[in-house]
């Protein structure tokens, strides 16, 4: 894969206070990279570090091939001579300029004749569903067109990345569903790779070919959406990502793939590959738990009909399961159940 | 160059990020003319005062306490301590009046109550001096409806200065304590109502606990605002050699006598100093009461009930006399053909406007005065803007202190300033130039535009400017396309807030003026004080009028964020 951009070893300290710590990612030509985790993680000084907003510690960023971040050979490319193009929380769109001049902003910074900004911008305005409103100012637009004139502003002058701060965050509910489509559709038509943040895991998956998941300043596991969702890499991640239900156990035995754990006041087989012996906490997520007959017992304790399908909180051997299933069969409050566990992770607990 | 590289965490990286910033050379500019002219000039008082005859001594400051000359120091800290006693209880009063009460027509006489503030307070002691002087307009009338034929009072006394300082100074009490009733939290009172108490146990148990460090603080700027003062125990008090601090300053650089004036003006700093020190220490009490948390909830105010318009009668009348009768004085006594005449329209004539505007003199005083101004408001603006954008936005390191240094001339009072730029600067023979009087205003006014400038940029958030960096813009492109344009109508605002008190500048250029420097307000006090009262009252009401205009286009450059 050819990277866009490759971030190696990255720290950044600010006054002792460590928000990166040796992060490395590549963004592919053509990507769709997240960085996704909780507020604090480091995941938007990581950004900022490569955009030049932030003096990385340590580490180096490499963007198209040129080293624009290196402290230990003094090597510090400033944000306006990298190409880049970026999107910010808030769009810091100008206030005091029209939407085309915020737009055209970039290209008058690099010496283009009024002729090549009319038409360029004209362009770009269309891609993002603006044309017709060069002349209006800021204050007149909503935040929808607020964010799409700062879009065009981080893509006209076709940069050789597309940096994305939680771009989507002070948009409506439905007005971000919307932009979760049109910014995947963006990217195909203009084939710029995109490097975004958000706190926002159904952001990251809808759009995402990679997401980076970080905690504490530190990258946890890198890979695909449906490899993070099914496969987390430890219970931090299975418990950012969706929802999950965390059941203490203990392991019983193992037999070839298959493991049988003591947990919930019974025995359940669970299917895992090198998995953990002794104490371990399994992870299991909602619609993985069938409820009906199965070697362990419980009872319904809450039942919410959420339309497509039914949101039970089942209680069993002390614990309260959070339980997702299909309409086709509806268990009463109070009911008694039988379950079991379609799917289940193991994780050592290292607290026992 | 300490300044910029002084900081704690200077790796490497920053270290180049620091030395290839532009913006870093315009820092240390500014640092160098802070230097020279806020740190200079201040070190010089300090050391003047501890030396005699050229060696390091005590003696100074043992002279400005002996009995003699410790009376300046007693009759300041006394007045002062009067008139803020006074503005905080009646600022106070109009404050809950204004802001808590059901009072008709509380907007209009919320804007005439803080007229006073607005305008320079040795025209407060000129027009004073005519209401309530031997011949005063408001003298003759209760003389005559008492049949005294001479009045019980006098204006040229510490009690007339006392009673000016007041009227000058209460603004400031009032719209500290109107801003806190604002802010305070409703539900404390009603809980208190829901728990049996009156509307009176209320306000005594609760309101005014609550809003005491307001009334605490508001009194205490009263207090710096009245020690510091020159114009009105100038005009007032000299006839009746009635000697403060600053006008024992003055006459000891009469004389002249540089080491007593700087040992005065070492205790005048030391008193102004202590008393700003209080306020901090104020402010922090206001913090521990967490409970004037910025909600934007109107209380329900207070019924006055019967009282309604005996307080509105009694609040009019009082607002009209302290705000409006001073300047229809003033008004009245610059068309009048001698002061003492009848008020019928023979006595009346223009002839002391034509005799100003005729006057060379009074026109060169006008142009040195809006030079000054001028000049003044511009370098503080430029300095300011600077700093503040190396403090608030860029954070280059030392920076901070730059902010420090420059705010430091607000606990300095004008006369101090003036001793300040006189000693640092005669040397090199700027002694009676308008170059000295303009280093002088620069001191004093700087910590204003610092205020200003900060304000107006923290307004502005950051992520504008990085969308400037990414866009392809360096630093000081983005500074000149983004920042500029966006924080021009609050410089614009500041602009005007230092050249309005600079164009009518006394206190420092009375002790910095010479033959041809003459400023605008040089002129009016020389006047007043030599007798010309309809010369001073003409000029006075033609810098009333620049002061008011100035005020609308404050207000309409900050959009009613500033002004009055």
């Amino acid at each position: 894969m050819v990277e866009t951009i490759a971030v190696r070893g990255l720290w950044k300290e600010f006054d002792g206070v460590t928000a990166v710590a040796d992060v490395s990612f590549g963004v592919g030509e053509r990507e769709f990279f997240t960085l996704l985790g909780p507020s604090g993680c480091g995941k938007s000084t990581t950004l900022r570090c490569v955009a030049g907003l932030e003096l990385p510690t340590r580490g180096e960023i490499v963007i198209g091939g040129r080293v624009v971040s290196a402290p230990s050979a003094g090597v510090f490319v400033p944000p306006e001579r990298r190409a880049i193009g970026m999107v910010f929380q808030n769009y810091a769109v100008w206030p005091h300029m029209t939407v085309f001049d915020n737009v055209a902003y970039p290209l008058r910074l690099q010496k283009m004749d009024g002729a090549a900004v009319a038409r360029s911008v004209g362009q770009i305005l269309e891609v993002v569903a603006l044309t017709g409103l060069e002349r209006r100012y800021p204050a007149q637009l909503s935040g929808g067109q607020q964010q799409r004139v700062a879009l065009a502003r981080a893509l006209v002058r076709r940069p050789a990345v597309l940096l994305l701060d939680e771009p989507l965050s002070n948009l409506d509910a439905k007005l971000r569903e919307q932009m979760r489509f049109e910014l995947k559709e963006l990217q195909r038509r203009i084939a710029v790779p995109i490097l975004y943040v958000t706190h926002d895991q159904a952001e990251a998956m809808a759009m995402s070919d990679r997401v980076a998941v970080m905690n504490a300043g530190r990258i946890v596991q890198v890979g695909g959406p449906l490899e993070i969702y099914a496969r987390p890499a430890d219970r931090f991640v299975a418990d950012f990502i969706g929802l999950m239900n965390f059941i203490p156990g203990e392991v019983r035995r193992v037999e070839d793939g298959r493991v049988l754990v003591r947990a919930l006041g019974g025995e359940v087989w669970v299917s895992a590959t090198a998995p953990p012996t002794g104490a371990v906490i399994m992870a299991v997520r909602p619609e993985d738990i069938g409820l009906g007959t199965g070697p362990l017992s419980g009872t319904v304790a809450v039942r919410n009909f959420m339309g497509n399908f039914v949101d039970y909180k089942v209680r069993a051997g002390g614990h309260i399961l959070r339980v997702q299933s299909p309409t086709t069969q509806v268990f009463e409050e109070g009911a008694p159940v039988g379950i079991t566990f379609d799917r289940a992770l193991l994780f050592a607990d290292e607290s026992r | 160059m300490s300044a910029v590289r002084g900081s704690a965490v200077a790796s490497p990286a920053m270290r180049v990020r620091w030395l290839t910033d532009p913006r870093v050379p315009f820092v240390v500019l500014a640092a160098v003319i802070l230097a020279a002219v806020v740190i200079f000039p201040m070190l010089q008082v300090l050391i003047r005062s501890l030396k005699v005859e050229g060696s390091w001594s005590l003696e100074t400051y043992a002279r400005a306490l002996q009995p003699a000359n410790a009376r300046p120091l007693w009759n300041s800290v006394w007045t002062a301590a009067a008139s803020s006693a006074a503005a905080m209880a009646v600022g106070t009063a109009l404050a809950f009046l204004l802001v808590r009460t059901d009072l008709p027509g509380r907007s209009v006489l919320r804007t005439l109550v803080i007229l006073p503030y607005a305008i320079p307070p040795f025209f407060g002691a000129i027009a004073w001096a005519q209401v309530l002087g031997p011949q005063g307009y408001l003298t003759r009338p209760l003389l005559q409806l008492f049949g005294m034929t001479e009045a019980p009072w006098s204006i040229y006394s510490a009690g007339g200065i006392v009673f000016v300082l007041a009227i000058h100074y209460f603004p400031f009490v009032f719209l500290t304590v109107a801003g806190a009733l604002e802010r305070m939290d409703v539900s404390l009172e009603e809980a208190a109502r829901t728990s049996g108490a009156g509307t009176l146990q209320v306000m005594r148990q609760i309101t005014v606990p609550l809003v005491m460090p307001a009334i605490l603080a508001g009194g205490v700027l009263a207090f710096m605002g009245a020690i510091a003062n020159f114009g009105i125990p100038a005009l007032l008090g000299l006839r009746a050699r009635f000697f403060v601090l600053t006008t024992s300053i003055y006459a000891a650089l009469n004389i002249p006598d540089f080491g007593l004036a700087t040992a005065m003006a070492m205790l005048l700093v030391g008193v102004s100093i202590g008393a700003l020190f209080v306020q901090r220490r104020l402010q922090r009490g206001e913090g521990r009461y967490a409970v004037i948390a910025g909600k934007a909830i109107h209380p329900q105010p207070a019924r006055l009930g019967r009282w309604r318009w005996p307080a509105f009668g009694l609040a009019t009348t009082g607002a009209l006399v302290i705000a409006i009768l001073p300047i229809v004085a003033l008004v009245v006594t610059s068309f009048l053909r001698y002061y003492g005449a009848p008020l019928a329209p023979e006595s009346l004539t223009t002839r002391h406007y034509a005799y100003i505007f005729g006057l060379e003199q009074i026109r060169r005083a006008m142009a040195n005065s809006a030079l000054l101004a001028v000049l003044a408001a511009t370098i503080c603006m430029a300095l300011g803007t600077a700093i503040s954008y190396a403090h608030v936005k860029a954070k280059i390191p030392g920076s901070g202190w730059l902010d420090a240094i420059g705010t430091l001339p607000y606990a300095i009072p004008h006369t101090v300033i003036a001793i300040a730029v006189l000693l640092a600067w005669s040397r090199v023979g700027l002694y009676g130039t308008l170059t000295i009087m303009l280093l002088a205003y620069l001191l004093a006014y700087l910590p204003f535009s610092l205020r200003t400038t900060a304000a107006t940029l923290q307004q502005i958030h950051g992520s504008l400017e990085e969308a400037g960096r990414v866009s392809g813009a360096g630093p000081l492109r983005t500074f000149r396309d983004i920042i500029l344009p966006l924080v021009r109508p609050g410089m614009i605002a500041g602009w005007i807030l230092v050249f309005m008190p600079a164009s009518r500048e006394l206190t420092m250029s009375i002790l910095l003026f010479s033959l041809r420097t003459e400023t605008i307000g040089v002129t009016i006090f020389n006047m007043q004080d030599a007798g010309y009262t309809q010369i001073a009252a003409a000029l006075s009401v033609v810098v009333l009028l620049v002061i008011l205009g100035g005020n609308l286009l404050v207000r309409q450059a900050s959009r009613g964020r500033l002004g009055f």
